[in-house]
């Protein structure tokens, strides 16, 4: 609930920003003309009430400079982002799934500290960094995989694949070092909690333990934070687009950025905020779904 | 406030770093906006150490005044988010009820927005320069800081030195400005060291895409940017400035971490 409310405090910031960019603009007639048209001599508030009041019902007005509906421009694009965010978020999971169990197997252990430190390298790494990194091994040294370009699924599924490893590994690499941590200090909380003990002196099998009972204990919580990553990632997404020419909503808001097309702007930032918003919300509702200890809460929240 | 005086390699090139970029003039072996100075592309070698661009400006002299772009901006981008948060925390840890809450949800609201994309709408509106970048990353990054002070305040109000120096009949604002604010100090430290690795993170990314600092001026990123497009005749252009970029977010964080790190080995020793 607090979620929608805060989606629709967000927004305000968009039009404030279109008109200070207008402001700045030293403007001959003809351009004037233009602002009447597509409503941005109206006041601010007007202006916010009429925006908002058309995206709820889905239209986000019209391309500032080419005149395209910004939902058509969106729609087309939207499917390369959500592709690409998912196969990051898929490989992120496999990637702390195998890492977490690993490092919590000896806590303060060699494979720990090792693993330790790659996450916190992982934190550091710029995704243009790794992207850049892959695209001089993976496409100019060994030219196994192409750098740039992108060919929808429908047309041709391998191309498609082909042309997303890279730019989904290099998002996974930013976003499975969070994922690796969270999930490695709650199975480590779970590991020296008394049913795990318990488990142990019934005589279980060590990757019995790890598998059977810390491991789904600990994706609960986990499972909130994915939500959150998931965010992270969205954001991550716009200049990993932009690095492999994927025409995705991201490399939209760039070039829109360019041409300081608000409406554009306004447009993505309120799809990927939307995004953020509702996969937290899915990911709340998911907790409570697997983990009905978690839906009694109300009281609890009042105290943090 | 006593750390164990040892030597800390992460501080020691955070250190480093800004000495370099500090000292550029002194340091730049050739004038890094001369063009011609060497011959197109030629790999690093003892005439240039990096390098040189498609230009033939000397690589290294470019990443040492870029870096100069670079930290300014992280630095006066920490700084100004340290005022903000810092103010913006402590006033909604001070007085609680509905102010907490209001300063609190906004900055739950404007976290929520991801930083690229908030920036990248900030840039479109007002332009990309050294002194709009700053302050644009700075709003980015003050509302973390908030959340991490406002703890800070309500833990440090809740100690006992607090309620004997209210017992004591100590002003409110005399009690925050000379007991309060230099305990969380050590916090505050923390968060900007982690604030300037984002800070270079963001404006690397941003001035990569195109939309940071613009040439003939450079940072790191739009160094990047160049070399980027410029990957299929060198792979030194483009690796360098990432490498330095890299290390300098790394050091912020790692330095970060360490004071953490020994903030929480104090706590538990107590």
């Amino acid at each position: 609930m607090v979620l929608v409310f805060l989606s629709i405090r967000v927004l305000p910031g968009d039009p404030v920003l279109a008109r200070l960019g207008a402001a700045t603009e030293v403007t001959p007639e003809a351009l004037k003309a233009l602002r009447v048209e597509a409503g941005l001599d109206r006041s601010l508030l007007a202006q916010l009430f009429s925006w908002l009041s058309h995206a709820v019902r889905g239209d986000l007005g019209v391309s500032y400079i080419s005149q395209f509906p910004v939902t058509q421009l969106v729609g087309e694009r939207i499917p390369v982002t959500l592709e690409l965010t998912f196969f990051i978020i898929l490989l992120s999971c496999i990637f702390s799934l195998i890492l977490a169990p690993l490092s919590i197997l000896k806590p303060g252990g060699k494979l720990d500290r090792f693993i330790g430190s790659l996450t916190s390298i992982g934190l550091s790494v710029p995704g243009f960094v790794t992207g850049i990194i892959f695209i001089l091994i993976f496409s100019l040294t060994l030219q196994w995989l192409p750098s740039l370009g992108y060919v929808p699924i429908t047309e041709d599924l391998g191309k498609n694949l082909q042309l997303l490893i890279m730019p989904s590994i290099t998002g996974a690499l930013t976003a499975t070092p969070y994922l690796v941590r969270y999930l490695r200090a709650s199975m480590l909380e779970i590991k020296q909690s008394s049913f795990i003990r318990t488990a142990e002196g019934k005589g279980l099998s060590d990757s019995r333990i790890m598998f059977r009972h810390i491991l789904p204990n600990s994706l609960v919580p986990t499972l909130t934070m994915l939500g959150l990553i998931v965010g992270y990632t969205l954001s991550g997404v716009i200049v990993i687009e932009y690095m492999f020419g994927l025409p995705g909503i991201g490399s939209l808001a760039i070039e829109g950025a360019f041409k300081r097309d608000y409406a554009i702007i306004q447009g993505v930032s309120l799809v990927i905020i939307s995004l953020f918003i509702l996969t937290t919300l899915l990911f709340d509702i998911l907790c409570g779904i697997v983990d009905p200890r978690l839906r009694v809460t109300k009281e609890r929240q009042n105290e943090i | 406030m006593k750390f164990k005086k040892k030597f800390s390699p992460s501080g020691f090139i955070v250190l480093a770093i800004m000495a370099i970029t500090l000292a550029a003039p002194i340091l730049s072996p050739y004038d890094p906006y001369a063009i011609g100075v060497g011959e197109p592309f030629v790999g690093p070698g003892w005439k240039h150490l990096m390098g040189t661009d498609d230009l033939g400006r000397d690589l290294l002299s470019r990443v040492l005044y870029g870096g100069r772009i670079t930290v300014f901006i992280a630095l006066a981008a920490t700084i100004i988010a340290l005022i903000i948060g810092t103010l913006w925390g402590m006033i909604a840890g001070v007085q609680r009820g509905w102010v907490d809450e209001i300063l609190m949800r906004t900055a739950d609201a404007t976290m929520a927005i991801p930083q690229i994309l908030f920036a990248l709408v900030c840039v479109a509106a007002v332009g990309a320069s050294v002194v709009s970048l700053p302050i644009v990353v700075g709003i980015l990054l003050s509302p973390t800081t908030a959340r991490m002070a406002r703890t800070a305040v309500v833990v440090e109000l809740a100690s006992d030195y607090v309620v004997a120096a209210k017992a004591t009949g100590l002003k409110k604002s005399r009690l925050i400005m000379t007991e309060v604010l230099p305990n969380i100090a050590p916090q505050l430290l923390v968060q900007l060291s982690i604030n300037a690795a984002s800070a270079v993170m963001i404006e690397a990314s941003l001035s990569f895409i195109g939309l940071g600092i613009q040439p003939p001026n450079a940072s790191w990123g739009t160094l990047m940017l160049q070399g980027y497009g410029k990957l299929w005749n060198t792979y030194w252009f483009v690796l360098f400035p990432a490498l330095v970029v890299t290390a300098t977010i790394l050091a912020f964080n790692s330095y970060g971490e360490r004071i953490r790190v020994s903030l929480d080995s104090r706590k538990s020793s107590i």
